[in-house]
């Protein structure tokens, strides 16, 4: 049953090598996918370009769907993958300074680095304000500790939230993506126009 | 861009069958998760390697570098009878509440469950393995066993003596004279004074522990 322990399975070269491989593969993704330039990830916040929407949202809900399909079955025990906890208030305001991030610099930290790989200028210079934010943060973070952990609620998910069995919560999230996909491509059409 | 189109509503289409398929299916009890993951903690159960003398238990309660955590799944009047010091009682049914706390818990932590026998602390194990595979163990013969070792004659009606641990079924064997709970003198018996045994250590901790000594 999954997860595996990949270091007792190949080693630890050869997990080292795996972590690689999907590293590697990811990144291809995320550039192939166009998510190495700025403009167009910065598009989907105006409805002028949606693909990053609907790649994330697509891959999110297929593997949600794998993942507790593959629970259900008992090809991977859930209990033991991380989920990060839930820090309420830290995550709130977290996700403002993001979300600001993101439609400033046209970049998430992931595709900033897809960026800077292809040797983008703008991806080079927002993963070095990354890393110092990171720096601030971490020499800072004392200052503020009692914020930080906040709202702690451990592993909190959808389901404890909503309060209703985990497999009606995938089917309501999948359904949420879907409309989500429809309705923004006719806030698009409507505001730009149809597609050519 | 009509192939493509036809393309993007059967994927949709699938995911929305799936995740249906899903909610109708639903996820695993803590039985189903028992039974998918028997073939790997299953003979760890038949082998009895997660049984431990009463010995190595009350060795555990009194080291100061392990964080013991006692589950006592007994019935609640049996638990007022009598019960460990610091144990703590879970109902069966309940165990699954215990999930956040469990998964944790920090690497010199063990679990012991316990009931009167083993009937109950078994099926407690495989729920609590289910949960949050923790490094759990069960008292040997519960607490029959360990009241044939530890009780006092003068806490007991009539005179203490050994109960036999053959045919378990569940109830306490020992019957108290006063419903004290862990005021019995055998809820944590004196490590010095109490009967040595001989038993094989079976209590694993998942990192290695430095005890310090000395003025260290």
């Amino acid at each position: 049953m999954a997860p595996f322990d990949l270091q007792a399975l190949i080693g630890n070269s050869g997990s080292y090598f795996l972590y690689l491989a999907i590293g590697f593969g990811f990144g291809f993704i995320l550039e192939s996918s166009g998510f190495g330039d700025a403009r167009r990830l910065a598009a989907q916040f105006y409805f002028r370009e949606l693909r990053v929407i609907k790649v994330m949202f697509t891959a999110i809900v297929v593997a949600m769907t794998l993942i507790f399909w593959s629970t259900a079955l008992g090809l991977l025990d859930y209990d033991e993958i991380w989920v990060n906890p839930t820090y309420l208030w830290p995550g709130i305001v977290g996700g403002l300074i993001m979300g600001l991030g993101f439609i400033m610099g046209g970049y998430c930290p992931g595709t900033s680095l897809v960026s800077m790989v292809t040797l983008k200028l703008d991806g080079m210079f927002f993963a070095l304000g990354m890393v110092t934010g990171i720096l601030a943060f971490g020499e800072t973070v004392g200052y503020f500790n009692a914020f930080w952990h906040s709202g702690a609620m451990g592993r909190f998910t959808l389901p404890e939230f909503l309060h209703l069995e985990t497999g009606w919560v995938v089917f309501l999230v999948v359904c949420m993506a879907l409309v989500m996909f429809v309705g923004f491509e006719w806030i698009r059409g409507a505001i730009y126009g149809k597609a050519k | 861009m009509n192939g493509f189109l036809d393309m993007r509503v059967a994927g949709a289409l699938i995911l929305l069958l799936a995740s249906v398929a899903l909610a109708l299916y639903g996820q695993p009890s803590l039985e189903q998760k028992w039974a998918f993951m028997a073939e790997r903690f299953g003979p760890r159960l038949a082998e009895r390697q997660v049984h431990i003398d009463p010995g190595e238990l009350l060795a555990l309660m009194n080291d100061h570098y392990i964080d013991l955590l006692i589950y006592d799944v007994r019935a609640e009047t049996d638990w007022n009878w009598f019960h460990l010091v610091d144990s703590e009682r879970v109902d069966l049914d309940k165990l699954a509440a215990q999930r956040d706390r469990l998964l944790a818990l920090a690497e010199n932590a063990v679990v012991v469950v316990v009931s009167n026998d083993e009937i109950a602390a078994t099926e407690a194990w495989k729920r609590i393995m289910a949960l949050a595979k923790p490094n759990a163990y069960i008292l040997e013969g519960g607490l029959n066993h360990w009241l044939n070792i530890y009780g006092v004659a003068g806490e007991e009606s009539g005179a203490h003596g050994e109960t036999s641990l053959a045919t378990p079924d569940g109830t306490l064997r020992h019957p108290f004279k006063l419903a004290l709970g862990e005021r019995h003198a055998a809820a944590r018996p004196d490590e010095r004074h109490a009967p040595q045994r001989d038993y094989t250590p079976k209590v694993k901790l998942l990192k290695k522990i430095a005890r310090a000594g000395g003025c260290g």
